[in-house]
């Protein structure tokens, strides 16, 4: 019998999902940062604003671990170091805050000239990348967190998305219809891009050093040491983030149709659609194993999905219909007073309203 | 039109969400080894190792009589306490790992018996039963 995809369903914002972003795979198993717009459902209580709570994850299950507590508006940007011992994130209040992933205490504050947008740890930790809407790329020494940032100018219009590459010789960035390559010991521009339309997403790939980038409804692949192009795919939508698979079998899209696509990368053919989300997808990344990858929307959810369905992991069991009675196929939700015929009606669609009906056991 | 019959992937449980109490980064979470150590007062180095042991084999002990009280909670009837002066009473089922929610059965709740429940540890003020 055909499995179908169940979605892992991460609530806690309320607000819409910006970015998401994993750690390496640790002694610990990998996490998943999330930042939101706005306030989430929890802690009324110790912050009456409707500030943006980041949010460390365990990486396999979903499971929530603990919320950043600090930023004084909506969190636009955030990211784990490779141990996941670091997180940072970039906050609408001008500031970008380094953070203990451990304890989930504050480290650092780095005041900025205006929203930023995008921070990203070097591969040992000691340097942080900041870009924002003042367009200045920052480099902050996190040994001498005092010390005055280096700048890099260049950009035009606000920087969205900022990437150490080449071991971290290299930088790249996107404001919104150019890619930027910069040396790092110089601090000049190497090479640029320029696109028609807005760019949405930057991916960077250090195996095999490709860049994902998606514009419009295309998803491309391009050299990160060259910028030359690869190949890329049009979606049947609006693409807003695009992830490609470690091992380079597949990549995962989402965007204004509240769908994710699967690609397989080589031919280019759609594998898998899925609905679930109620809202616009603005962020997908593959897990680092490749098992599964998250997407963060609109509506406030990250979800997990599984890159091969029905396989056992993390909170997915495999189950063989022929290895025990039919029941056992069934999933067990823990659902008491819904009965079989309700099961297979709201199961009908290729959504979770299983989750929705039930508010008291939404994670 | 019959759509071809497929199977939903089954889970363990659903992820979990915030605790709604405090910020997390749990003191006894996975990682907890890893947090930087409060600096402590100077003392004796001997004493203060055998001091930790003794609470370490207290918390110890603690743990397993309370794992032993789950273990001889199962099959027997037990009162939940719950928020806003809810009592319900059921059959002990099981746990799962992490203690954070109970398998129940013919659980007697103001509205009616559910035959099989979970109930969610947090909800939980207290519990009560006879061995």
């Amino acid at each position: 019998m055909a499995m179908r995809q169940t979605p892992l369903t991460c609530s806690g914002h309320t607000r819409p999902v910006v970015d998401l972003a994993f750690s390496g795979i640790t002694p610990y198993g990998y996490f998943l940062i999330s930042a939101c717009k706005g306030a989430g459902q929890h802690l009324p209580a110790l912050s009456g604003q409707r500030y943006g709570k980041p949010m460390l994850r365990q990486g396999d299950t979903g499971d929530w671990i603990g919320t950043f507590l600090g930023h004084k508006g909506a969190v636009w940007g955030a990211t784990l170091n490779k141990d996941a011992s670091k997180a940072a994130t970039a906050a609408a209040d001008f500031t970008a805050k380094v953070w203990d992933a451990v304890s989930g205490d504050e480290l650092m504050t780095l005041a900025h000239k205006h929203i930023v947008k995008t921070v990203d740890f070097t591969q040992d930790s000691n340097y942080l990348l900041t870009g924002g809407q003042d367009k200045l790329l920052r480099i902050y020494d996190l040994n001498k967190p005092e010390a005055e940032p280096k700048e890099i100018s260049g950009h035009t219009s606000g920087i969205k998305k900022a990437l150490w590459c080449s071991e971290d010789k290299q930088i790249l960035s996107a404001d919104d219809k150019t890619v930027r390559l910069w040396d790092h010991a110089t601090m000049t521009e190497v090479k640029s891009l320029n696109f028609n339309m807005s760019v949405s997403s930057m991916e960077y790939i250090p195996e095999g050093e490709i860049l994902v980038i998606t514009y419009g409804r295309s998803i491309a692949f391009h050299s990160a040491v060259s910028l030359d192009p690869i190949k890329s795919f049009e979606a049947p939508a609006t693409i807003n983030s695009a992830s490609l698979h470690p091992e380079k079998e597949f990549l995962v899209a989402g965007g204004e149709d509240f769908k994710l696509y699967k690609y397989d990368y080589n031919s280019g053919e759609e594998l898998e659609s899925y609905k679930g989300h109620f809202g616009p997808i603005h962020c997908v990344r593959f897990s680092p194993d490749g098992e599964l990858y998250a997407s963060g929307s609109e509506d406030g959810t990250l979800r997990l999905w599984q890159t091969v369905v029905g396989k056992t992991y993390g909170l997915w069991k495999c189950v063989l219909p022929e290895e025990d009675s039919a029941e056992l196929a069934k999933p067990k939700l823990g659902f008491p007073e819904t009965t079989e015929e309700e099961l297979e009606e709201m199961t009908s669609e290729n959504s979770d309203c299983i989750y929705s009906s039930t508010p008291d056991v939404k994670a | 039109m019959q759509t071809p019959v497929t199977i939903p992937v089954p889970v363990l449980r659903l992820p979990r969400g915030p605790d709604g109490f405090s910020r997390g980064f749990a003191p006894d979470g996975r990682r907890a080894p890893l947090k930087p150590e409060v600096p402590q007062i100077q003392e004796c180095p001997i004493a203060q190792e055998s001091l930790e042991s003794q609470e370490q084999r207290a918390r110890a002990a603690l743990r397993e009589r309370y794992l032993r009280s789950l273990l001889a909670m199962v099959g027997h009837q037990v009162s939940f306490t719950l928020h806003e002066g809810v009592r319900v009473a059921a059959h002990f089922g099981a746990t799962d790992l992490d203690v954070a929610n109970f398998y129940v059965s013919q659980l007697q709740t103001p509205i009616g018996v559910q035959a099989e429940a979970l109930l969610r540890c947090s909800d939980i003020i207290s519990y009560t039963f006879k061995p």
